[in-house]
């Protein structure tokens, strides 16, 4: 072309634009679509100018009419050209070289616009020495964590993940590098390691029978164990409920959440709670329903210590002295340092401010022991997740038992020493416990396998420093193979765990905690003691303050489903803040894999558990996440050009982003009244005003159900384990499923959605948001005339093509030409959905909410949910063999695929206890 | 660097009724000047505003009757000695009788909006003195007030921008 274009409003190349509203010579009020400014292009309903015009023209207007050209050309004249660089405007003969370097080489007209330019490139750009200074960094490093909150290990991550911003936390979502396969293989053959520090801690003191009446209206028994299960409450296994709103059993969960006990202490009923949940859950879980329930009103502001001088703050930040003979660049450098503000590396939650409450008591203190406190711990702890049968390997490797403090420290400290261990180590209960804690330590390095533990154990340890013990190269952890249970010790550890009073922890005492929290050896210290060593890389000496108090936590596996089971249990690793990278460099170097978010929703599904926001649909978060999502795929759909888009209306996909659970629920409820209806017109009148009731208030779906129901569920429809083979485990019959018995259920769930694991009989990999439909007798027929389960495929379904069509001819909003072009996207339907069960050719029963090939299974497996009645309907109409059959079908196939369903026989969280 | 080059013709439209202005658009005018074109050189002169990438309307104030046409440069002599003879533009349904006066040739839109500006300027300034009453004085110094464009206001917002986006990371 010639020209550039030179402004989008004023020219372009098509059309003219004729300046419209702001008109000059008549001062009649401006219609609505005439917006004021330049509009473009050809006015289509321009021709009732005459009417509006004037009888005659004034000076004024005329004036007015050349001012606004004027004005609109000098705007088009003096904006700059696309491209940045000034010196572009200039001809070819007026440019010198090096022009963008030195201004003066510009004609003085444009000297100060290129300044101006020059300036803001200048305002980023120091030298990169200055920047990565030690001090200057640090600064960067707090000013960028205000926003969110980084994660002690987040340089780490940064330099090797794709980070993204989720819950006002910087995570690390996937590894830089192509690792799928072996992450997979190191959570099924080694170690996987995690940092799950975002999960946020929430402390619980007082008495206990106070503490657990507060904490029983956020559960119920009949959704499973509580927070009083005995196990749990003695503090030897970690133990995991979904929440409810207070008092609200049934109707509003919040999430799961799992607890930790602290172990009774003699003669004392105080006891300490602590409560892991997740962010997303943290504020609505803390703020409203904790501090409610245990009437923790009164906020405790915590002192806030007035800054101390820059003076002060130096020394403790780098414990060693400043020797004299410094060169004296550097103690120039020290002394700016100084004058300046501190750099200081924020541990801990960088967002808070100091003077937000953490810590609320209940105002009713009749006794000093009855004092209920509940505390914000987020960020305090540590959180690290080992995955994979070999990860007490690796943490056996990894960490040492702490070794008792020399006689020389004790002789000739007679007066308390500031550290806490060499304190410990004057008490003889004290190293009596520590003993037994090494003990049990030590023996799980004959363990084969991880999973061999009861689930949930509990083991309280005080180790040293893993840093002295770092190995100079990386190295593979491997199991020391050697005779097993020979010691009888050894087989009792993996019979009942470890025994109660072996899981106290000094981690749980604040004091403690801020004792090892302050008086961490720098990474520098270290660095000049490896120095100082004899033999260069031999063993260093273990300093005093070198002694943390962990927690180590077991993670039970799969407990669902009968092929590898317990598949994904291990360790997590309970930290101090502050030590969070001490602990992570030497388990890395132990030779685990580092997975993001991405492969703990992989873990979950694999082990075939609910992933906390994702599989949650009536909870809060999960209700948000979905949101989010669907404006996320909706958002990446949109981007892709029209003609490139999957057409989900000829997909015969409704709702391919998000799934309309409420509907779906709603007309199965329907579906099957009508069936009642025909079988039996009795019980009619009752349930239409039943489920009157339950529509006119806000509904969300359920999806929680009571223990029992469940079974009797997963027992109706589980004839056979997935992939067809019988299941020899199960010894009853399953039960009857009968008329009345399915009637009686109904009554009880008649708008429930249940959580069902499908794994595919034949090839193909499950999607997100697939769609789980009703076999028709015919398709059951064909699976059954052919052998082999991954025959039968149904041909591409022309019906459904048809169907939609035949419907988008009849719908008006269907067309391009409809009234709304802003808010319909092609290739998807218009927002009032018809209906989404009968659809297809085949009737919907749910959705997939997580689906992908199963490395375990060795099959497609998805998670997703179904409607009860749906459900119900389909397993009654369904002969024997077949019985929980369903087809899935993925939102851009056309293609069915048989599935086999299965409900999981327990409450979707199973107690992590085995008895 | 190669290019067509063409020439730019800022004509202005001079009308007996001055409301019948609003009526055109630049089809309207596009067209007169083809039919004019054709009548006066026959095929010959007509042949290069078939090149409709080089022909056009650029810009069209229908309030100040101010239109810039771009022709091929090479024929634009030709072209420009056939618009004296357009005496009509059918707009709309309405014929609008009007003549051309072409008051400057630049080789690219930007020397013409240049012109322009300058033109209209010099235009209100000899209007100023020739007021009948003082209320008019006073709008069309307000317009001439008008003709220049608010730099601090413009630049101030810019930094604004740019602040916010340092603390975005």
């Amino acid at each position: 072309m010639l020209y550039t274009v030179l402004s989008p409003y004023l020219f372009t190349d098509e059309t003219t634009i004729l300046p419209k509203g702001g008109d000059p010579s008549t001062n009649r009020p401006k219609r609505s679509h005439h917006q004021p400014g330049w509009v473009r292009g050809h006015q289509k309903d321009g021709g009732d100018y005459s009417k509006e015009m004037p009888k005659y023209i004034t000076a004024g207007g005329f004036a007015r009419a050349r001012a606004a050209e004027v004005k609109a050309m000098l705007k088009a004249v003096t904006k700059r050209p696309a491209s940045c660089h000034v010196f572009e405007t200039l001809p070819k003969h007026m440019r010198r070289r090096a022009m963008s370097h030195n201004t003066k080489r510009l004609p003085r007209r444009l000297r100060l616009m290129a300044m101006k330019l020059k300036k803001k490139e200048q305002t980023r750009s120091k030298s990169r020495k200055a920047r990565r200074r030690h001090g200057n960094l640090l600064l960067e490093f707090n000013r960028r964590q205000r926003k969110n909150i980084w994660l002690e290990t987040h340089i780490w991550h940064a330099k090797r993940f794709h980070m993204v911003k989720k819950w006002g936390y910087c995570l690390g979502d996937r590894p830089t590098y192509k690792c799928y396969r072996p992450c997979y293989r190191a959570m099924s053959s080694h170690c996987l390691l995690q940092d799950l520090s975002y999960y946020c801690c929430i402390e619980l003191q007082g008495e206990e029978d106070r503490l657990l009446t507060g904490l029983s209206q956020l559960t119920s028994k009949e959704a499973g164990p509580t927070f009083a299960a005995a196990l749990c409450l003695s503090g030897r296994r970690q133990g995991s409920v979904v929440v409810y709103r207070a008092g609200q059993y049934p109707s509003q969960p919040l999430g799961p959440v799992t607890f930790l006990w602290r172990p009774r202490t003699q003669g004392s009923t105080h006891r300490q709670l602590w409560i892991w949940a997740h962010p997303t859950l943290k504020q609505v879980l803390s703020s409203i329903n904790l501090r409610s329930v245990c009437d923790c009103s009164e906020a405790v502001v915590p002192v806030v210590v007035p800054e101390p001088s820059p003076a002060e703050v130096t020394p403790t930040v780098d414990s060693e002295p400043k020797p004299k003979t410094t060169p004296g660049a550097k103690r120039k450098r020290s002394s700016k340092d100084q004058s300046g503000p501190p750099a200081k590396k924020i541990l801990g939650d960088g967002t808070r401010s100091p003077t937000t409450p953490v810590t609320w008591k209940s105002n009713v203190t009749c006794l000093i022991c009855c004092l209920m406190c509940c505390s914000d711990l987020t960020m305090e702890i540590i959180r690290y997740r080992l995955i994979g049968p070999q990860s007490h390997t690796v943490i056996t490797e990894a960490f040492e038992a702490a070794t008792s403090c020399d006689v020389r420290f004790m002789k000739n400290k007679e007066s308390p020493s500031s550290l806490w261990w060499p304190e410990h180590c004057k008490d003889e209960n004290k190293m009596h416990l520590h003993q037994q804690q090494a003990d049990v330590f030590h023996l799980l390095k004959g363990i084969f396998s991880t999973a061999e533990l009861p689930p949930g154990t509990i083991l309280g340890l005080t180790v040293d420093d893993p840093r002295l013990t770092l190995p100079t190269k990386k190295v593979k952890a491997l199991p020391c193979v050697k005779e097993r249970y020979i010691i009888s010790t050894d087989l009792e550890l993996v019979l009942s765990g470890v025994s109660e009073h072996c899981c106290q922890s000094f981690l749980w005492d604040r004091s403690v905690r801020d004792n090892v929290i302050d008086n961490k050896i720098s990474e520098q210290e270290l660095n000049r003691m490896r120095s100082e060593v004899l033999v260069p890389g031999s063993r260093l000496p273990v300093p005093p303050q070198g002694r943390v108090p962990v927690l180590l936590v077991h993670q039970p596996g799969k407990q669902v489903g009968h092929e590898m089971s317990s598949w994904g249990a291990g360790w997590d690793l309970l930290l101090p803040k502050g030590w969070g990278m001490a602990f992570w460099v030497p388990l890395v170097y132990r030779g685990v894999r580092i997975g993001g978010l991405n492969m703990s929703l992989k873990h979950s599904q694999n082990k075939s558990a609910p992933h906390f926001p994702h599989d949650y649909p009536d909870c809060p978060a999960g209700v948000h996440f979905q949101e989010e999502q669907e404006a996320e795929l909706l958002d990446k759909f949109k981007r892709r050009p029209p003609a490139k888009r999957t057409n989900y209306i000829k997909h015969g996909c409704l709702a391919p982003f998000c799934c309309p659970w409420q509907q779906l629920a709603e007309e199965w409820e329907h579906i099957t009244r009508e069936g009642g209806e025909e079988r039996e017109g009795a019980g009619r009148s009752r349930t239409t005003t039943e489920a009157d009731t339950v529509m006119e208030g806000r509904w969300r779906p359920l999806v929680r159900m009571n223990r029992k129901s469940l079974r009797l569920l997963s027992g109706w429809c589980k004839p056979t384990t997935s992939k067809g083979q019988r299941a020899c485990r199960l010894r009853l019959p399953p039960p009857s499923l009968d008329l009345s018995a399915v009637k009686s259920f109904l009554t009880s769930h008649r708008m429930t959605l249940v959580w069902v694991r499908l794994s595919l009989l034949s090839g193909g990999k499950p999607e997100l948001h697939g769609i789980v439909c009703v076999p028709t007798s015919e398709d059951l027929k064909q699976l059954k005339s052919s052998k082999k389960a991954a025959a039968p495929s149904l041909p591409s379904d022309k019906t459904v093509e048809k169907e939609t069509e035949l419907s988008s001819a009849s719908d008006p909003n269907i067309p391009i030409t409809s009234s709304s072009p802003l808010d319909l996207v092609l290739g998807l339907w218009p927002d009032p959905l018809p209906s989404v069960a009968s659809h297809c050719s085949r009737l919907t029963l749910g959705w997939v909410t997580q689906g992908d090939f199963s490395l375990s299974a060795g099959c497609g497996e998805a998670l997703g949910f179904v409607s009860v009645p749906g459900l119900l309907n389909t397993l009654q109409n369904q002969p024997m063999e077949h019985r929980g059959t369903v087809l899935l079908r993925n939102p851009t196939s056309l293609q069915y695929r048989f599935a086999k369903i299965n409900t999981r026989s327990e409450p979707m969280h199973k107690f992590s206890y085995c008895q | 660097m190669v290019r067509i080059k063409s020439r730019h013709l800022l004509c202005e439209i001079n009308v007996t009724d001055r409301n019948c202005l609003l009526l055109l658009d630049d089809r309207a005018v596009l067209a007169a000047v083809k039919d004019t074109v054709l009548r006066m050189h026959g095929d010959y002169g007509a042949a290069p505003l078939c090149f409709l990438c080089v022909f056009l309307v650029k810009y069209l104030n229908a309030h100040t009757g101010i239109v810039f046409l771009r022709f091929p440069k090479n024929c634009y002599k030709l072209l420009w000695s056939a618009l004296p003879f357009i005496t009509s533009i059918e707009s709309r349904g309405h014929k609008i009788s009007c003549f051309f006066n072409c008051l400057h040739v630049g080789g690219t839109i930007r020397t013409c909006q240049k012109f322009l500006i300058r033109y209209n300027t010099q235009q209100l300034h000899r209007m100023l003195p020739k007021c009948k009453n003082e209320e008019e004085k006073q709008e069309i110094r307000q317009a001439i007030l008008n003709c220049s464009l608010l730099r601090g206001k413009k630049e101030a917002f810019e930094e604004a921008s740019e602040s916010e986006e340092d603390e975005e990371e």
